[in-house]
């Protein structure tokens, strides 16, 4: 077994929300292998998406230890974590995030203009990775022009163009349908083979089949598959006495 | 971020959004254009007036006198001493740092009347102290301007002032006659203590005739100084010793204008009267700069105004984009890219305004001026005197200091919408709604 690649250790998030605190990770203790494809499932509110953005280093943890590939994530400075979010990680987002007045070659290189990669070198690399996403033909399309599944093939390729070592992606098939999301999940899976380390938070169920490991959220807690299972029933059984109790009272 | 990928982002970023960067850049383009023309009007006023005084001499001369006590000079008990023009004070003078020559005037004391050909005309003398009047910033039209025993040296008006005496009514007067190279009778009056005239008749032949100054030199003939002084000396029947009597006036040269004011007021501190057309010159040009920055001040009002527009637009924007915020950090944009990008699109729209209101208003200005002026000279014409030749002056420095200062007013304007956009929190921008 490989050593960890990511390791968290008593995370902590909370938030300020109208008087009440909320904990949307409240002491989580993570580690994660290199080169593997996590998916993070749980219901919402449990915490997973704030997970994913802390590892991108997009947020900062109100306590504990973040270590990704060896760097101190909690104890990075703005202009630090910015660096490390360029170099390191590649976002997909749920509602792709592309740049309506950009065409889709232009949204690819964008990532680039930061890095400070040359003209020539930012569209020959945008150009092949939108080829390998099938978008050859669709380069100079505005996201507007796009389909959905499209939209968030463009998204991929952006991810990928610094070449990151890490792959973050929350709900990346939500908005697509589902023969789409497949082929997104099948990217990804890729994605994995060729050496990148993936974490995906979802509710797709189908996710599971690509990934190489599961972790389950429970209040900001991660919970083993059992657990969660046993709460998802409950969740189940109650919505279920709710309903009959509804009905009895008609 | 490189800069020039900064710059094609920027105008991008601008160039999507054109409707309501023209309507921001609107206010800038007025302020900016008020700018130029109401200081273009405050330089070409000043020009005028500048020309106006083309002719008051050399800047770099100093007329100085003697000062005599006043009236009640013994009141306080001590006899108040007149500070004259002596050899020795003239020595006190040239030791100011500046100095580089002083040339001492006599005015002629006798009554003068000359007479060449069948004219005759009056006019008064001046005996200076160098046989070379370039020393004083003159230069003919004829002849030379080097001043010989025996010789004068005559202003561009005084030829106008011979008359033929006998001439009828009706006649036409004589043109004013070429006296360069001429020799010219001078007689020479004097009253003895019973009134009677005695004269005395001089020929001089005449060396050179001056440039048109548009002042005094125009109406003076040049005389050596020792000659002036002998007839001076026949006129009053005393010796006159320069160095207990002194000079009736002597003209300081300085070596550069701007050290005229300091030099005059060294030559002020040592008792004497001084005078130079510098401090003139100078209180008209701080009048004209005051007029300036009043002027400038109103266009800055309307720029300031402008600039509360493009801190309105920019904060809009940044609401709007919050999202395309987040996103731009999730792929690695630092704050200060990102403070960058939005200073650069304030800026930007500061710019384009600026551009534009430096072309109106320079446009303007040539408008105004061909307007102004044929009305002036019309004017002018009717009532004589010089047509000024600009209403509204725009100097290079102008057009390029507008468009500097519009493009900061933007930048400014945009610092406090950027620094919220750089200092957003980026998980918190990509969920804005």
């Amino acid at each position: 077994m490989s050593a960890a690649f990511i390791r968290i250790v008593g995370l902590k998030k909370h938030f300020q929300m109208g008087g009440t605190t909320v904990r949307a990770l409240d002491g989580l203790d993570l580690e994660i292998v290199q080169n593997s494809f996590t998916v993070v499932m749980g219901p919402s509110g449990s915490g997973k998406s704030t997970l994913l953005y802390l590892l991108g280093g997009l947020d900062r943890p109100s306590a504990g230890q973040i270590d990704v590939a060896g760097q101190r994530l909690d104890q990075m400075d703005e202009n630090q974590l910015a660096i490390f979010r360029r170099k390191s990680v590649g976002f997909i987002f749920q509602s792709f995030n592309l740049i309506q007045s950009m065409n889709a070659l232009e949204n690819v290189t964008f990532p680039m203009q930061f890095a400070g990669v040359a003209p020539k070198e930012r569209n020959s690399r945008a150009t092949e990775l939108l080829k390998r996403v099938g978008l050859a033909d669709r380069m100079h399309h505005k996201p507007n022009e796009l389909s959905g599944g499209q939209q968030q093939r463009v998204a991929i390729a952006r991810a990928l163009v610094n070449n990151p070592i890490m792959i973050l992606a929350d709900e990346p098939t939500g908005n697509l349908d589902s023969g789409s999301g497949i082929s997104v999940m099948q990217m990804l899976a890729e994605l994995h083979k060729n050496g990148r380390t993936v974490l995906v938070v979802t509710h797709d169920p189908r996710m599971k089949h690509f990934a190489t490991h599961k972790i389950h959220l429970l209040d900001g807690k991660v919970v083993s598959e059992d657990e969660y299972e046993r709460a998802s029933l409950d969740a189940l059984k109650f919505t279920e006495q709710a309903a009959n109790l509804g009905e009895a009272h008609e | 971020m490189k800069f020039l990928d900064l710059l094609k982002l920027i105008a991008g970023n601008l160039s999507r959004r054109k409707g309501r960067v023209a309507l921001t850049a609107i206010g800038v383009v007025i302020g900016t254009a008020a700018v130029v023309i109401l200081v273009s009007l405050a330089i070409g006023l000043q020009e005028n007036a500048n020309q106006q005084l083309y002719g008051i001499g050399d800047l770099t001369q100093i007329s100085v006198s003697p000062t005599y006590p006043e009236g009640g000079g013994e009141k306080g008990g001590q006899p108040s001493q007149p500070k004259l023009l002596t050899n020795q004070a003239i020595e006190e003078i040239r030791a100011i740092p500046g100095v580089v020559a002083i040339i001492p005037h006599e005015y002629m004391n006798a009554g003068m009347m000359a007479y060449y050909d069948k004219l005759e005309g009056g006019f008064g003398a001046t005996g200076v102290g160098t046989s070379e009047l370039a020393e004083l910033g003159l230069s003919a039209t004829q002849g030379s301007t080097t001043l010989q025993k025996g010789e004068i040296i005559i202003g561009s008006m005084i030829p106008s002032n011979f008359y033929n005496p006998r001439l009828r009514p009706g006649q036409d007067p004589p043109p004013p006659p070429d006296l360069y190279d001429k020799k010219i009778k001078i007689v020479f009056i004097k009253w003895d203590p019973s009134g009677a005239e005695i004269k005395k008749t001089i020929t001089f032949r005449v060396a050179g005739v001056l440039k048109e100054t548009r002042s005094g030199p125009d109406w003076s003939v040049y005389m050596r100084l020792e000659d002036v002084k002998a007839i001076n000396e026949w006129a009053t029947g005393q010796r006159i010793n320069y160095n207990k009597n002194g000079y009736s006036m002597v003209i300081v040269k300085v070596d550069d204008v701007n050290h005229v004011l300091d030099a005059t007021d060294k030559i002020t501190e040592l008792g004497f009267q001084a005078f130079s057309p510098q401090s003139f010159v100078e209180g008209i040009n701080n009048f004209y700069l005051i007029l300036q920055v009043i002027f400038g001040g109103v266009g800055a009002i309307a720029l300031l105004v402008a600039a509360i527009g493009i801190a309105n637009t920019m904060a809009m924007a940044i609401l709007e984009r919050t999202r395309e915020i987040g996103l731009m950090k999730a792929i690695g944009a630092t704050n200060r890219d990102v403070l960058a990008i939005f200073l650069g699109e304030a800026a930007g729209i500061g710019f384009v305004g600026g551009l534009g209101g430096v072309i109106i208003g320079w446009l303007a200005g040539q408008g105004l001026n061909v307007v102004a002026i044929v009305y002036l000279a019309g004017q002018t014409a009717t009532q004589g005197g010089m047509p000024p030749s600009v209403a509204v002056s725009t100097p290079l420095w102008l057009p390029i200091f507008a468009l500097v200062f519009a493009t900061i007013i933007g930048l400014i304007s945009g610092l406090y919408p950027a620094l919220r956009a750089a200092t957003m929190i980026p998980v918190l921008a990509l969920k804005y709604e």
